[in-house]
């Protein structure tokens, strides 16, 4: 794909842990497990799953907080998988990241008006007066106001403290944010006010996103696509309708139905498919389908051979024996 | 829980050997001093200064010596010393062990004791009277330095009042061995036992109180009430044992420091000749290979009881078993 | 029909250098034998506390709980510790929010059960063992006997929370407070932990008072629901008529904040405007009206009752005209 943004080959990332002196406690992890994808310029990539199932460390691989094991990432044309030192910070201008935490993310001795400057200053960008323009019209941009400059972080409630994260990403004007969870910390009525911000944000200044999120309905409202990830693999990804409404891999079936709904007319007639269990771990993932032990339409194959992620004749790729559509 | 013990002991082992080559480096390596003159001792002979030489291998390579030094230490275990001359210091040591053994094991039951009691009784009643109480105590235990202490014990029950009831029973100063008489042995030792738990008291105390604080804000503590168990149960069993663990990290290094010669104060004032006092008298005559044993064996015994505490430690509490 | 608990005018104030801070504020609601109430409310709405305040189980000296709670007739507000002690675990247990940390980590998960078991009754120690085995069992807790040897962080957070809850329902509780008992897990996980809630009743015959912020829970597992805001209960009714006809513009705020899995996707999802108050400066009437879109003059200075026999709310819109207002809140 030409007009890709960012595209992720084959990325996967191994932890060993266990002790350093003797080898028989060593366990290899696979937290990402040659996960393939690609952002276009402008879209949103929400990337689902459980605790556990590899999507933070692939977002933390992504903008290289992490060192990957293998496979590459490609931003805009350039390899970045292996940059250091000034091409990376250079990097890194034009791929920011949003985190859950918003409090943990600032620095609680440094006013708002010096964490937005911040990027800007360490890139040069502009003069002292540009920079201060520009500060003060991205505070205005995530809805807070210019009084909010001169506060600090544990001065702000959980949402105002994330529009201060999402002011810090913007500034350097990047190309693609990295957005971990950003909204699972917050009440809900908070949290659709920054679901409205980042919708805006994105329209209106093309930012693509990697969306990182467990709660499909948040995903729904700002992903185009979908990618589902289970035990560090992607088994499903398509666009967000296509999936929501009609999911084709056993687990993305069992992840929708899992989600109450605010409606106890319809959840009376929903068809609900609880999972037995838990998701196996990662150290020590099932042969064959890393799902085959939780899902309802495994056969022997499934117990065997692992399903590659195919693309469907709908145009969605999964990785299952035994789809339910297309 | 085996795997843990394993990697725990393999892990003691290559601190020990760190600690000897460290040792042996301060000794035989520094450099603009000849070990010869050092270890023959002040005002020796030329001959004695050239027997030391041939008998450490000073003229062979550094590795060469080392090994030569802890054959001498561990295995012939035949150093002797030049200062007291024909003495052999390993035996020495030995023979102080069980002595110092005797006095920090003693006084270790009494802190641990009435730190858990002391620290139990001001967290239950925090910010009262009883707890205000306790900790302007264990603060006095703790900044009363031991040789005053141990001196004014002396002065008590030795001198004043030894000859009225409360304390004629307490025999003169010195170590009884524990097989040649149990409550000798007891009677000797339990007035310096007092003398050095004191401040361990206080310390612990305080500590375990301010774990204990801490540990009755956990979530589980909520968990156990809701269950319908008692205040005091609440304390004692589910609180108690979450805030041990920070007692035996600090139990753990001070009983090592003391069993490795730290008792000495107490062990110089009580007339107990233990390792402290070997460790005293060495450095009074600059007896090298006597410091050197003691230092040697005053660090088998910290990186030793280090090793225990901390299996203990895992046996405590199952989330250090875990941890890698 | 005899209610299991009746909470009237029930206000949790904690003493400050500034004064006296009500964080429940009022509350009344009662709760037959065998239902399931939800709580909904955001962080600092006051519901956990409401909950908490039943077991007299708020960790903090400068608490004062004023108001009557009834337990099957017996007032609980005063009452002797030793009283509060055997209801606790017994009549009443208690489920939390967080099941990592709130299970004390150096005893095993078997011990920790027997150990109210045997708060409770007369059981030696080992029918207790036993009996813990049991409910791990029937919690659905894969090889019990196993289970219950293993410490609480050996098990994952949804086994935990199953253990939890076998521990809270140890005793055949009549009431169980469950406070955001999924919140900490994964939605597969929380599907299953609701399933297991909702057979409470047919297994053990308990009322159950779920307390969480997502509305999806309780439309899928409460019969009846109560709107808390700002320490106050705002709206309250069957959970079929509070989502087929919510009454409070704060209700309608929550749900249009939600995230929909299907129907049509909105551009942007209907939110309700800055935050809620602090509370040592709630508003003297409506502590909403600062945040209503449908505010008027009325609402600023007279906090407005609850009304209502089935279907209560605590707001002045009249009736005929909430449905147009609503319409209008859920589309913006």
């Amino acid at each position: 794909m030409s007009d890709a943004l960012l595209s992720i080959d084959k990325l996967t990332k191994t932890y060993t842990t266990g002790s350093a002196l003797l080898a028989s406690g060593k366990t290899m992890i696979r937290a990402v497990d040659a996960v393939s994808f690609t952002i276009a310029n402008g879209e949103t990539l929400g990337l689902v799953g459980e605790s556990g199932c590899g999507k933070s460390t692939l977002g933390r691989c992504v903008t290289r907080l992490l060192d990957v094991s293998s496979g590459s990432i490609t931003l805009a044309g350039t390899d970045i998988t292996r940059q250091r030192g000034a091409a990376l910070r250079e990097t890194r201008a034009g791929l920011q990241m949003i985190f859950q935490d918003p409090y943990a993310s600032l620095n609680p001795r440094r006013r708002v008006r010096d964490i937005v400057a911040e990027p800007l200053i360490v890139h040069h960008r502009g003069t002292r007066r540009d920079i201060r323009d520009n500060v003060a019209a991205l505070i205005q941009a995530v809805g807070l106001r210019s009084e909010h400059l001169d506060r600090f972080p544990h001065e702000f409630s959980g949402g105002q403290r994330q529009r201060v994260g999402i002011a810090r990403a913007l500034a350097l004007s990047p190309k693609l944010i990295v957005a971990d969870e950003p909204v699972s910390a917050l009440d809900v009525s908070v949290q659709a006010q920054i679901i409205n911000l980042l919708t805006d944000l994105k329209r209106e200044r093309g930012i693509a996103f990697l969306f990182i999120a467990h709660d499909l309905g948040v995903v729904r409202q700002i992903a185009d696509r979908v990618a589902v990830m289970y035990l560090g693999n992607i088994i499903e990804l398509g666009a967000t309708e296509q999936i929501l409404a009609a999911p084709a891999h056993p687990y993305t079936e069992a992840l929708i139905s899992a989600v109450p709904v605010a409606d106890p007319a319809r959840a009376a007639h929903k068809t609900r498919i609880v999972l037995a269990g838990d998701p196996p771990s990662p150290a020590n993932p099932p042969r064959g389908c890393p799902f085959h032990p939780r899902c309802g339409y495994a056969t022997d194959i499934c117990k065997t051979t692992k399903p590659a992620l195919e693309v469907l004749n709908d145009g969605r790729f999964t990785a299952c024996h035994h789809p339910r559509q297309g | 829980m085996a795997a843990t013990i394993l990697r725990r002991l393999i892990h003691m082992i290559a601190v020990l050997f760190g600690i000897s080559v460290l040792v042996f480096l301060i000794f035989f390596a520094t450099p603009g001093a000849n070990p010869a003159d050092r270890i023959a001792g002040k005002n020796a002979s030329p001959q004695t200064i050239a027997r030391v030489e041939k008998e450490f291998g000073l003229n062979r390579p550094l590795p060469v010596q080392y090994v030569i030094m802890m054959k001498k230490l561990f295995i012939s275990r035949n150093l002797t010393s030049f200062v007291n001359l024909g003495e052999k210091v390993v035996p020495q040591v030995f023979k102080a062990a069980p002595i110092t053994l005797s006095l920090v094991s003693g006084a270790a039951v009494i802190w641990i004791v009435f730190a858990i009691v002391i620290g139990a009784l001001a967290a239950a009643f925090r910010n009262g009277w009883v707890d205000r109480t306790l900790m302007v105590l264990s603060l006095i235990g703790i900044s009363m330095p031991v040789f005053w202490v141990a001196t004014m014990a002396n002065l008590i029950t030795q001198g004043v009042w030894h000859h009225t009831w409360l304390f004629s029973w307490v025999p003169p100063l010195g170590y009884v061995d524990f097989t040649a008489s149990p409550l000798g042995w007891f009677k000797a030792l339990i007035i310096p036992w007092i003398t050095l738990a004191i401040l361990y008291i206080g310390l612990y105390a305080r500590v375990l109180r301010a774990a204990l604080i801490e540990t009755m804000q956990e979530d589980f503590i909520r968990t156990a009430r809701a269950k319908g168990l008692t205040e005091r149960q609440v304390l004692l069993r589910h609180a108690l044992r979450c805030s041990l663990v920070s007692v035996v990290t600090l139990f753990g290094l001070d009983f090592g420091v003391l069993v490795g010669g730290g008792a000495l104060l107490t062990e110089v004032v009580f007339g107990l000749q233990g390792v402290g006092y070997l460790t005293y008298q060495a450095l009074e005559t600059l007896d090298l290979p006597m410091i050197m044993a003691t230092v040697i064996y005053a660090s088998v015994f910290v990186v030793v009881s280090n090793a225990v505490v901390d299996i203990v430690y895992a046996a405590f509490d199952p989330r250090m078993r875990l941890r890698r | 029909m005899s209610n299991l608990l009746d909470v009237t005018d029930l206000a949790v104030s904690f003493r400050t250098r500034s004064g006296l801070i009500r964080a429940v504020d009022g509350v009344s609601f009662s709760i037959a034998e065998r239902e399931i109430l939800g709580i909904v409310g955001e962080s600092g709405s006051g519901k956990s506390l409401t909950v908490l305040a039943i077991l007299d189980l708020i960790n903090d000296p400068n608490v004062v709980i004023a108001g009557s709670i009834r337990f099957k007739g017996t007032e609980l507000i005063g009452q002797k510790p030793g009283v509060l002690r055997r209801l606790r675990g017994g009549a009443i247990a208690m489920i939390f929010q967080d099941p990592m940390t709130a299970l004390t980590p150096v005893f095993t998960i078997g011990a920790q059960i027997a150990e109210q078991i045997r708060i409770h009754t007369e059981l030696s120690r080992h029918a207790a063992r036993s009996r813990a085995v049991d409910l791990l069992d029937a919690v659905g807790l894969p090889d019990p006997a196993r289970a219950a040897a293993r410490y609480p962080q050996e098990l994952s957070g949804g086994q935990r929370q199953r253990a939890v809850i076998a521990m809270a329902l140890s005793c055949n509780p009549a009431l169980l407070l469950a406070d955001e008992p999924t919140t900490a897990l994964d939605v597969t996980v929380q599907a299953q932990i609701l399933e297991l809630i909702r057979k409470l009743r047919d297994d053990f015959n308990s009322a159950v008072i779920l307390i969480t912020h997502n509305l999806g829970v309780v439309a899928e597992t409460a019969d009846r629901v109560a709107v808390m805001y700002s320490g106050r209960i705002v709206e309250s009714a069957s959970t079929t008529a509070l989502f087929a006809d919510p009454h409070h513009p704060y209700t309608w705020g929550l749900l249009g904040s939600m995230p929909a899995l299907d129907g049509i996707r909105r551009p942007r999802l209907a939110t309700i405007q800055g935050l809620p108050p602090a509370l040592n400066r709630r508003p003297p009437g409506c502590a909403f009206s600062p945040r209503c879109a449908f505010v008027r003059p009325a609402c600023i200075n007279a906090r407005p009752p609850l009304t209502g026999t089935e279907h209560q709310v605590a707001c002045i819109i009249p009736a005929p005209e909430r449905a147009t207002a609503r319409t209008q809140a859920l589309a913006a």
